[in-house]
């Protein structure tokens, strides 16, 4: 009769959703495609920010959109109206989106010769910022109406992305969302980070955004 | 709620690494779990039998072990658990810190034949 014995395994899971995420990075700056990861809460807005962002660049590059939600496609729908190549993927529960989920994402929306694709992650400020998903940048929106106290909250979805855009400026004067405390307190938990103020409703703080995100994308191809 | 999703990718490995080291019992999974990290034990023992289900670990046991959220101190290098302290050096009273542990989450051992 066999005995049995203790086998010592020793496995990180989040190792393995790294080691994935490292293998897309490297596959897609072979393809020379730039994969920008999008988090926010819901309804800090990001699918407006993600329409303008294709209106001010569509003339420019090739662009592909993934939307990841529990459920619906309202999302997809009405960047679909961009005339961009966009696909829903539905998460079926799943508060975030991981490296292999990603991929299937990539492989289904089919890359070749985009030239930047944008992953809308589900709206959460919690989990997706424990999986890496082999994107090439990751920025975050905070919008006015959330409030300044959100990097205390959250910290660690501060401290993974190299861009905070803070929306809806335009209504800055409406709450109490003091910015330079934002700002300070951000870069407390991430010294690199680069915060542009943005209205996804007036195009305010646009350019910025653009500019940072073509020369990014410029740089990924090199 | 994550945990299923990931318990499935654990179930994946170790039905994996079982095959290939020969093995066709396995008695319990030993997992690791830290303090600070986005996966809560109570939620993956509700989750396991759903993960399991259909699997070689059908009818297997689950043992979780939980690590300590231990940091070092930067100016006194006291070592502290930052949740039980509040995040600040019990020493010295120092907030910067440098965490050792407690963010794993670890297929640490089976048993099995």
């Amino acid at each position: 009769m066999n005995t049995f014995k203790i086998i010592e395994i020793k496995e990180s899971v989040f190792a393995n959703n790294d080691r994935q995420a490292s293998l897309l990075r490297e596959e897609l700056k072979k393809r020379k495609t730039f994969l920008l990861n999008l988090m926010s809460s819901p309804g800090s807005g990001k699918t407006t920010t993600v329409l303008k962002t294709i209106e001010a660049l569509k003339d420019e590059m090739k662009i592909g959109v993934m939307e990841a939600d529990i459920d619906s496609d309202v999302d997809a729908s009405l960047v679909s109206k961009t005339g961009v190549k966009v696909i829903q993927l539905h998460t079926g529960g799943m508060c975030h989106l991981d490296a292999y989920m990603t991929k299937q994402g990539l492989d289904e929306l089919e890359i070749e010769g985009l030239d930047l694709v944008i992953l809308e992650n589900v709206g959460n400020l919690v989990c997706p910022a424990e999986f890496d998903t082999g994107a090439s940048k990751s920025v975050m929106i905070l919008s006015v109406p959330e409030g300044d106290d959100k990097p205390l909250k959250y910290p660690l979805m501060f401290s993974v992305v190299d861009i905070l855009l803070i929306n809806k400026i335009d209504a800055m004067s409406i709450f109490d969302f003091n910015i330079e405390k934002v700002k300070e307190r951000v870069k407390k938990i991430n010294p690199n980070i680069k915060v542009i103020p943005i209205s996804a409703k007036t195009g305010e703080g646009f350019d910025e955004w653009i500019n940072w995100l073509r020369e990014e994308v410029k740089s990924w191809k090199k | 709620m994550h945990e299923l999703g990931v318990m499935i990718e654990v179930v994946n490995y170790v039905e994996d690494f079982a095959k290939k080291n020969g093995l066709t019992k396995i008695d319990t999974l030993v997992l690791q779990i830290g303090e600070l990290s986005a996966i809560i034990p109570r939620y993956i023992e509700a989750c396991y039998p759903a993960a399991i289900d259909g699997t070689m670990l059908e009818n297997t046991k689950l043992k979780i072990e939980v690590l300590p959220a231990n940091a070092i101190c930067r100016e006194c290098s006291k070592v502290f658990n930052v949740v039980q302290n509040n995040k600040i050096c019990p020493r010295c009273g120092n907030e910067k810190w440098e965490l050792l542990c407690g963010k794993e989450f670890l297929i640490k051992e089976i048993i099995a034949c």
